[in-house]
């Protein structure tokens, strides 16, 4: 074995490199690699994407594990788990990190079984154990509990680490590229990509934005969305919603915010016509400011948020999304 | 089809959540369990796959006896049979060990189609035993299906729409496979009153842990205890954010009006402005 530590790249389907793989450098740099005297290192697996070995070692990476491969195109969980599993059993590093995103939630378990390595699921915070080994924090029970977890002695130790919850710290390196060698055999790429339909968007990412305003129920329709829309495009925030909006077809599934969809922790979340349910919360109670929009006094998030107006969207939110346009404008 | 399904019994999470005294677990005393509400939904797709196509529905838990009522459930809503294994220390062995003992056991029932189960329990949250499955069985998996379009049982494939970052995508996947759900999908059904009549005479095999052979398994003997898990908690902190609660309410009723509604909006921009700074 050798101490190396991994951060595994997390890519946008545009290829782009997602922004908690920056965050996983800095972050595992600092509290992972130095503590355990380990080479800080990226892995980069997919088609065409030798060409960010450069951005990784922006951010710490001194060495690059590439796997370019054609069918590594479009999302493919197979290909992928075969190409980090054989990485991994060739080079045997202590430490494997990636992005809990839907990609990363879909192969990491999936690779840990196949190398039989211990995993944990999107970390909050990583550091090194009193036996040297990984230890982490994560939310449990609908994000009301924090576990701490101490891996075993038992190589490699894995995890995903949640999106905006470390900062992405510059520090060149200029990292050597080390070619992964991994031969894929396309008989064993089973599952076949009939459809990938994806969307342009010209807003943050949920996961990644500053500020996210989200809608519930009591929008009413997808016209109505245009109000979140508004306020989300003033703000430069991301745009999310409860299950009971993406249930009722006023915005796509994608905008989930919650226990079943995206976890989120901005330093501003405007949640507006939200009763603010258990499930809702486990995604976004952890934002450092809530602010609710409700006509219900009685509507549970009153008790759990920082600012509220007891009153209805529809007379409440038009001035208040001019003031903030002309109070932005002003600068 | 023989299809399969994996259910989980938790600790229902809308409760209040307290850590027990030995300060790495949670106290589970006063707490109710629950059929993990993602399984549900796996329990409802795989009946209505058998509805479609014919078949049977087989139910596989792995706990102590309580989880006997999560697997009466399952069966009262239309499954056939079911599978218990059993035994208290799988709460703290790791997904990797849980995996492999599921695998196994599904192993010695011969053929299957499809294995259903949830994206993940709401206690634990951890979302990696299913998927651990599939890799212990050989099969692919296709995690957070939000529709399946097609089961094809003769042309041994399914057709299944997944939602990602930025869109969805629509895969074929040959059979047999393992799909895990997220909500929505489906509208689980209540039990009815017969079905729970009748779940109580459906076939139920018990498998004891101490049964298991652990080394077939390629587990090593202290697998299922705590000293063999892979990761342990070691702690369990409840987090606490204090929030502001500054809540603006009109002057005669809770809702503002009119003019109200200008002057909250305003008061509102000057807390996140100059109390706040988020803005
Ligand atoms: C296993 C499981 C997983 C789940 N995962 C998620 C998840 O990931 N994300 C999620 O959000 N939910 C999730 N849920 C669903 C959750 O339990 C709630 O049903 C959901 O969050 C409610 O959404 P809501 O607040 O929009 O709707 P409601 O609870 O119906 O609330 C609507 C609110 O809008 C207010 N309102 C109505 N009209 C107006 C108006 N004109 N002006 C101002 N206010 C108005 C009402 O007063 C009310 O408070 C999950 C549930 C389960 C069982």
């Amino acid at each position: 074995m050798s101490n190396e530590v991994w951060v595994v790249a997390d890519l946008k389907i545009d290829g782009s490199v997602r922004k908690v793989t920056f965050e996983a450098l800095s972050e595992a740099g600092n509290k992972v690699a130095g503590k355990l005297g380990g080479k800080l290192c990226g892995v980069l697996i997919g088609s065409g994407v030798s060409g960010h070995a450069a951005e990784l070692g922006k951010y710490g990476a001194e060495k690059v594990y590439v796997v370019d491969n054609d069918l590594l195109k479009d999302f493919n969980t197979e290909g992928y788990t075969i190409a980090l599993s054989e990485l991994i059993k060739k080079h045997e590093p202590a430490v494997v990190i990636g992005g809990n995103t839907v990609f990363g939630q879909d192969y990491f378990p999936r690779v840990a079984a196949r190398v039989g390595a211990g995993v944990t699921m999107d970390a909050i915070s990583i550091d090194i154990s009193e036996q040297n080994t990984l230890k982490i924090e994560r939310f449990s029970h609908s994000s009301k509990a924090i576990p701490t977890q101490v891996f075993h002695q038992n190589y490699p130790m894995m995890t995903t680490v949640r999106p905006n919850s470390f900062k992405a710290v510059e520090n060149p390196k200029d990292p050597e590229i080390v070619e992964g060698g991994v031969e894929i055999n396309p008989a064993d790429i089973k599952t076949k990509v009939i459809e990938l339909q994806t969307k342009e968007s010209d807003r943050p990412e949920l996961t990644e934005a500053e500020r996210v305003i989200s809608g519930g129920r009591g929008l009413g329709s997808e016209e109505n969305f245009k109000y979140i829309y508004q306020l989300a495009d003033i703000l430069g925030a991301a745009a999310g919603a409860t299950r009971a909006a993406v249930d009722a077809g006023y915005c796509p599934y994608d905008m989930q915010v919650g226990q079943t969809g995206k976890a989120v922790s901005p330093n501003l979340y405007i949640a507006i016509a939200i009763s603010g349910s258990v499930q809702h919360f486990a995604g976004m109670g952890s934002s450092k400011v809530i602010v609710a929009i409700n006509k219900d006094p009685d509507a549970p998030i009153f008790q759990k948020c920082d600012y509220g107006i007891v009153g209805d969207l529809f007379d409440v939110l038009p001035p208040f999304t001019e003031k903030v346009r002309s109070l932005i404008a002003e600068g | 089809m023989k299809i399969l399904v994996l259910v989980s019994q938790t600790q229902d999470t809308e409760a209040k959540i307290q850590v027990s005294s030995s300060g790495d677990s949670i106290d589970t005393g006063g707490m109710k369990w629950i059929m993990n509400p993602y399984d549900e939904f796996a329990v409802e797709e795989a009946i209505q796959t058998k509805e479609k196509h014919g078949g049977e529905v087989v139910i596989i838990s792995v706990g102590p006896d309580r989880v006997l009522e999560t697997i009466r459930q399952a069966l009262a809503m239309g499954a056939d049979s079911a599978v218990q294994i059993k035994g208290d220390s799988f709460a703290e062995t790791d997904s990797f060990t849980v995996g492999k003992v599921i695998g196994g056991e599904i192993k010695k029932l011969g053929d299957f189609d499809i294995v259903f189960t949830g994206m993940k329990i709401i206690d634990e949250e951890s979302g990696q035993v299913g998927v651990q499955v599939a890799e212990e069985l050989g099969i692919p998996h296709v995690s957070l299906v939000s529709k399946v379009i097609q089961v094809d049982p003769a042309g041994k494939k399914a057709v299944c729409q997944k939602e990602i970052d930025g869109g969805h995508v629509t895969v074929e996947v040959p059979l047999p496979c393992l799909i895990t759900c997220p909500d929505a999908m489906n509208e689980p059904r209540y039990a009815s009153l017969p079905g729970i009549m009748k779940a109580k005479k459906k076939p139920l095999t018990v498998v004891n842990a101490e049964d298991l052979n652990l080394e077939e398994l390629g587990l090593s003997a202290q697998a299922l205890g705590k000293e063999g898990a892979r990761v342990k908690t070691t702690q369990i902190k409840v987090p606490e954010i204090e929030r502001k609660l500054t809540i603006i309410k009109g002057s005669d009723e809770p809702m503002v009006k009119g003019e109200e509604v200008e002057r909250s909006a305003e008061e509102l921009i000057k807390l996140l402005r100059e109390e706040a700074k988020v803005i």
